[in-house]
Order: structure tokens, then sequence, then C-alpha cells
């Protein structure tokens, strides 16, 4: 899906989507090495926004509280969709089912939407010319929309930005975006007075 | 994009959702600052890479077809469009001043 920017042959970039199975860690690996930055510098900022999974699997933790297994299973299967869908049910019992239902349509979507966008990739040719390196960035700052609406959200949003944006001209690629999170220090500080 | 770099990346994304549902899930019930920091993460980080991908290239800013696309998902995700129409939206904005 996103490695046919890269340059990156058709089954590389459907293994990649399949095992990595989080594209915001792939757009940010590619915003790195894009710019320049090393392998090593674009894994550790693709590490970094991952963490957005390993928060949504702490959200599950309320729905699923025992088995192995199904906590194993749900947790890796943790993306914005079926967890929001999930936290929204009244109950425990509809929201596992809500949980698993959404899961097992969005799968479905996200390997026939990776291999139509790596063959469509290959066949276009110039995906500049359709705005496709407009579309990460759209579809990053859709997933994020929810949380900048809060003004927490909206100051560690805003100061990880500014973090970054004065940081590109003269930091190495990759540090921009790892020291973003200065924009969680900010927020924690200026959003709640009252906290020691 | 080298095998051992998909290799760790998917370690990294898989690991922290374990991670999230066995360690830190139990571990936050009873430290609510670390929680509430934790949640701020993705939209400090997430916001940095889009500016890198709105507005850099290479280590200069510049201003293209790329920010017109962006302002335009911006509007569309503050006005709670769906997901599919901001990227469609963003995405044609920029092809159309490209073609222009």
């Amino acid at each position: 899906m996103i490695v046919l920017d890269a340059g990156t042959p058709l089954g590389t970039a459907w293994v990649a989507s399949a095992v990595i199975f989080s594209a915001t860690s792939q757009f940010a690996y590619l915003a790195v090495t894009g710019a320049g930055g090393s392998e090593a510098a674009a894994i550790v900022a693709g590490w970094i926004v991952a963490s957005r999974f390993g928060i949504l699997a702490v959200a599950l933790t309320g729905i699923f509280k025992e088995g192995v297994l199904a906590r194993t299973v749900a947790a890796v299967n943790a993306f914005d969709m079926n967890v929001g869908f999930g936290l929204q049910q009244p109950d425990v019992a509809t929201a596992k089912r809500a949980f698993w239902y959404v899961t097992v349509a969005m799968m479905g979507g996200w390997f026939i939407g990776i291999t139509i966008g790596t063959v469509l990739g290959d066949v276009l040719g110039d995906t500049k010319r359709f705005g496709i390196d407009t579309l990460f960035p759209a579809a990053l700052l859709a997933i994020v929309g929810s949380s900048l609406r809060r003004t927490e959200g909206r100051i560690a949003g805003a100061v990880g930005a500014a973090i970054c944006l004065i940081l590109i001209p003269i930091a190495p690629a990759g540090l921009p975006i790892i020291l973003s999170l200065g924009g969680v220090a900010a927020a924690l500080t200026f959003s709640s007075p009252d906290r020691p | 994009m080298t095998t051992l770099s998909i290799v760790l990346l998917a370690i990294g994304t898989w690991g922290q959702r374990l991670a999230g549902m066995f360690l830190v899930g139990p571990a936050l019930e009873r430290r609510p600052l670390l929680a509430s920091a934790a949640n701020l993460i993705p939209a400090a980080v997430i916001s940095a890479v889009v500016i890198q991908l709105t507005v850099a290239d290479g280590k200069s800013l510049v201003v293209d077809e790329r920010l017109a696309g962006m302002a335009v998902a911006g509007l569309l995700v503050w006005r709670k469009a769906p997901f599919i129409i901001v990227v469609i939206a963003a995405a044609a904005t920029t092809a159309i001043l490209r073609a222009l």
C-alpha cells in the first residue's frame, strides 16, 4: 500500500502491509526514509507511531478480561475502528460481538485494499499525478482527528507538529518525528494547572 | 524496504499491542497520569508525521499542492466527514492542482 511510492516490488509491498499490520508505522517509516533519514531512525519512528496500537490494546482490557487466547487475538487485531465500536456498546457481551464483527469486516477490506493498491500503483506508474502523496497524510489526520478534538490532544498535536516543523531543516531526518513526543509533555503541563 | 526493517517494524507493532493488553493495561489502572500521557502520544507524533509528509522535501520546507490538499483534509476532518471522503478529497485536490 505505502511502499509503492518507494519503488518497492509488488510482492514486498503486499508482504510488508500484511506483516507489519500498521499503515501508520509504514507511513512514518517512509516519511523518514523519504527525507533521507537512516533505516534505524525510520524504524524508531515507526515504533513510536505504533504506540497508538498499544494504547488501543489497553482500551480493550476493559472488554476482554479473561482467556489468554481471546485476549491475544483481540490485542493483535486492535485497530481504531473495531475498538471504537466495541467501546460504544452498553455491555461487555455486546461489546465483544461488535468488536469481532467489525474485526472480520476490516481484515477483509485491508487485504483486498492492499492488493488493489499495490496492483494499481504498478499500473498507474507516477502515483504523484493522482495526489497519492496527499492521501497518506490525509488518512493520518483523519485517524487522529478524534483526539485533536479534545483540548489536551490539540495541545499535544500542535506542539508536536511545531517541534517537527522547526527541526526538519536542522536535525537529521527521523529526529523531528521522534522529538515531537515533547508535545505530550507540553499538553500535560499546560492543560492541567492543578497537577503538581 | 529491507526484510530486516519489515521484521523490526512488525515486532514493534505486534509487541506493543500485546504489551498493551497484558502488561500496560493492568498496570495503568492505578496510574491516571501515565494513562493520560500514553493517550496523548498518537496526537503528538502522528501530527508530526503529517507535517513531515505535507511540507517537507528532504530537509527543506516547501509549500506546494500537498498543502492545499491537506487544508481540504483538515476542513473535512473538522466537519467530521467520513474517512473515505477525507482521503479522496485531499488526494483529488492535490491531483487537480498539479494538473493545472
